[in-house]
């Protein structure tokens, strides 16, 4: 059972919003969706769930022999980006509403709800009206709407955003459960530390198209570069200096005094330091591997200056 | 997890949707005070029934004599005016003394003095009114009959060559015009709840994790349905508070019998289809009105939601020619049939098939209000917070998406 998105295409007005996107998402992983804003990750998402159809393309979901054109919401748990439940309502009887929408039978759901509200520390707000917790704590609520029925594939759209670094730790607890659980996770995030954490495989868009696809394997070769090394000189650098040496690297010049190099697997330090030093004496070295969050960022740069050209 | 069937959705949700606007503590006491107004009417039945024969009238020896009539005794009594009046301040021997000034211009002058101001006192000058008038005609040599002659010397009727128009003394116009006031009521019950319920909840943005759990349109059934149901309870009160303030004048203020002949009986079976089929158009419409509109608060389209007052308005204005053209459009119409049709029947007597095919008009109209209003819904979201404009509404309602 795999979700197929082959050739999508949407346009709202005189805008493109996804342009001839492809990918699948296996059952059973954590699959990220990430890029800037306005990458059009919430119109992919919104087409996933089937509340808006692609112009051209399809998505394609195959569950006991039935092909669907998104994913069907009797197995859907959504998280959306325009957060919201019934604020004058206790936790209990919003949880165990959309609970119950989503075919599970009241003492189920009462069940799931103290059980996922354990899991938060939120046991003892059950009969609390929700408007009376804090936003973070909203959130928490949220999130368990969305998995309370325990559905096979789960869209959280910023499942982190406003949430404090310990409870985001629990998101990434709760959502590695969910996994382990068995669900599909297929996660929009900002928060390349948590993704890193979490993600089997991931989607990079840009502007509505695909940037990087893979795991975390697969985007390091896509990008090239795995390692950066950045180097403080004494003395003032020339870009043609430079030019000379490095033709063939990544490079950014920052006030004619600071190198960052973008290193290529098969590229050595230790190759890469030599020709340093010959440009001039070297006050500063710091060598720094690669994380998702920089390959993110270089990659968002090269595509958008690709773009801009 | 179970799959969800659409009806156990629409159920679930109606429930929700009613539960959300009933408040506990507001039904129980507001039936708690038309219970109380309701035991007033039949204790006061009682009481009323047990003092009936208890009121006794002094007449003084001086004083014209009086027959006694229904629940007055008079009594001649030689005891001087001022012991009787005595008598009825200190021993409450009597409920009243008569007192009678020579006639001045042939007109006596009689008094009734009594204790305090009773509502019997009413009854009383009425009977010693007419008992006064029939001794006059006696002392004239007047018969009953000719009596009766000379208070009312002809009687007029109105007569129409359409034996289908009902007599001016059928209770179906009183009928309608009371089921008018009362759908009003209904139907700006559940205008106003869906209004607030629709647009709060895309307020709260709720509505996005709704619609992952089920189709717009299910989610637009249960608030209809929903609010049907407060509508249909707001008229059963209002018909239960009217019909207790009718019982509170007629037996308490007015202390007479409740007559139940005001109302038509036989125009009932048919008031409750056609209360049916309007209160779901409009409120379906309003649905479909409140689905399109993003924040009330800036929303030009709120201006709409007047227009279901206009099929009552017109309903009552073309009343008085029930065979004219405009009755007879509007009860066919479907955006009016459900109001102008009741009222139709409520003056003029229809073949069945009459009510039946406007019945079927409104229902088809109400089919298409309502998937119109799913269609907006589900449209709306698209929206990313822009409201549509009227041409994008037609088009949607057209389903031209």
């Amino acid at each position: 059972m795999e979700l197929l998105v082959k050739n999508v295409q949407k346009s709202y007005a005189k805008v493109t919003a996804i342009k001839n996107l492809t990918f699948k998402v296996k059952q059973g992983e954590i699959f990220a969706l990430l890029g800037p804003n306005g990458a059009g990750k919430s119109s992919l998402v919104r087409m996933l769930t089937g509340f808006t159809s692609p112009d051209s393309g399809n998505i394609s979901l195959t569950i006991d022999g039935q092909t669907h054109a998104s994913i069907p919401s009797y197995t859907l748990g959504y998280l959306p980006e325009d957060r919201g439940l019934y604020p004058e309502k206790t936790v209990k009887k919003n949880l165990t509403y959309f609970a119950q929408l989503n075919g599970v039978d009241k003492a189920t759901a009462l069940e799931q709800a103290k059980y996922w509200l354990e899991r938060f520390d939120l046991l003892d707000r059950l009969d609390a009206q929700l408007k009376t917790l804090s936003k973070g704590n909203q959130q928490k609520v949220q999130l368990i709407t969305a998995v309370i029925h325990q559905p096979k594939w789960v869209i959280l759209d910023e499942p982190f955003s406003g949430l404090d670094p310990i409870n985001q730790e629990k998101v990434v607890t709760f959502l590695s459960e969910l996994k382990a659980k068995g669900m599909t996770v297929i996660l929009s995030a900002h928060q390349m530390s948590m993704v890193e954490k979490l993600a089997d495989r991931m989607l990079l868009m840009n502007l509505g198209e695909t940037v990087l696809y893979g795991n975390l394997e697969d985007i390091q070769k896509q990008v090239g570069s795995t390692t950066q090394l950045k180097a403080k000189f004494e003395g003032e650098i020339s870009r043609e200096q430079l030019e000379l040496q490095f033709n063939n690297t990544e490079y950014i010049l920052a006030e004619e005094k600071t190198v960052s190099l973008n290193l290529t697997a098969q590229q050595s330090i230790n190759d890469a330091l030599s020709k340093l030093t010959s440009l001039g004496t070297l006050v500063e070295l710091h060598s720094i591997k690669m994380d998702l969050h920089q390959l993110y960022l270089n990659a968002i740069a090269k595509h958008g200056a690709l773009k801009n050209e | 997890m179970n799959k969800m069937t659409r009806k156990q959705q629409v159920w679930l949700v109606t429930s929700w949707e009613f539960m959300h606007f009933f408040k506990w503590k507001q039904e129980i006491i507001s039936k708690l005070i038309l219970i109380s107004i309701a035991l007033v009417v039949m204790l006061w039945q009682q009481i009323k029934d047990d003092q009936l024969t208890l009121y006794k009238v002094a007449v003084p020896a001086n004083t014209t004599q009086f027959k006694d009539s229904g629940q007055f005794k008079f009594s001649l009594s030689n005891k001087s005016f001022e012991v009787l009046k005595l008598e009825l301040a200190e021993e409450g021997r009597w409920d009243a003394v008569l007192s009678e000034t020579p006639a001045t211009n042939s007109i006596k002058k009689i008094t009734i003095y009594s204790k305090d101001k009773q509502s019997w006192l009413n009854d009383l000058t009425l009977t010693l009114n007419q008992q006064s008038t029939l001794q006059y005609a006696s002392s004239l040599g007047l018969a009953q009959e000719q009596l009766t002659l000379l208070n009312q010397s002809a009687s007029f009727e109105n007569k129409y060559l359409d034996d289908n128009i009902k007599s001016e003394n059928s209770p179906g116009r009183t009928t309608a015009i009371t089921m008018l006031v009362i759908l009003s009521v209904g139907i700006f019950t559940s205008f106003g709840q869906l209004f607030v319920s629709i647009t709060g909840e895309k307020q709260q943005r709720v509505t996005e994790q709704l619609y992952a759990c089920m189709s717009p349109q299910t989610w637009i059934d249960g608030k209809i349905f929903g609010q049907m149901l407060h509508s249909f309870k707001a008229m059963i009160t209002m018909m239960i508070t009217g019909l207790l303030a009718y019982a509170f004048t007629t037996i308490v203020v007015s202390n007479k019998m409740l007559n139940l002949s005001i109302i038509d009986w036989s125009l009932l079976p048919w008031l409750l289809p056609f209360a049916i089929v309007g209160v779901y158009l409009c409120t379906a419409f309003m649905a479909a009105i409140a689905a399109a509109i993003d924040d009330p608060n800036h929303s030009a389209k709120t201006s709409i939601m007047l227009l279901p007052l206009l099929p009552m308005l017109l309903a009552l204005i073309t009343m008085d020619s029930p065979s004219g053209w405009a009755l007879s459009f509007l009860s066919y119409f479907p955006l009016t049939a459900f109001a102008a049709m009741p009222v139709k029947m409520s003056v003029i007597d229809v073949p069945l098939w009459q009510p039946l095919l406007s019945l079927l008009l409104t229902a088809i109209l109400c089919f298409w209000v309502r998937t119109s209003a799913g269609n907006l819904f589900k449209m709306g979201m698209s929206m990313y917070g822009k409201e549509p404009s009227l041409k994008d509404m037609v088009m949607w309602m057209l389903h031209k998406n």
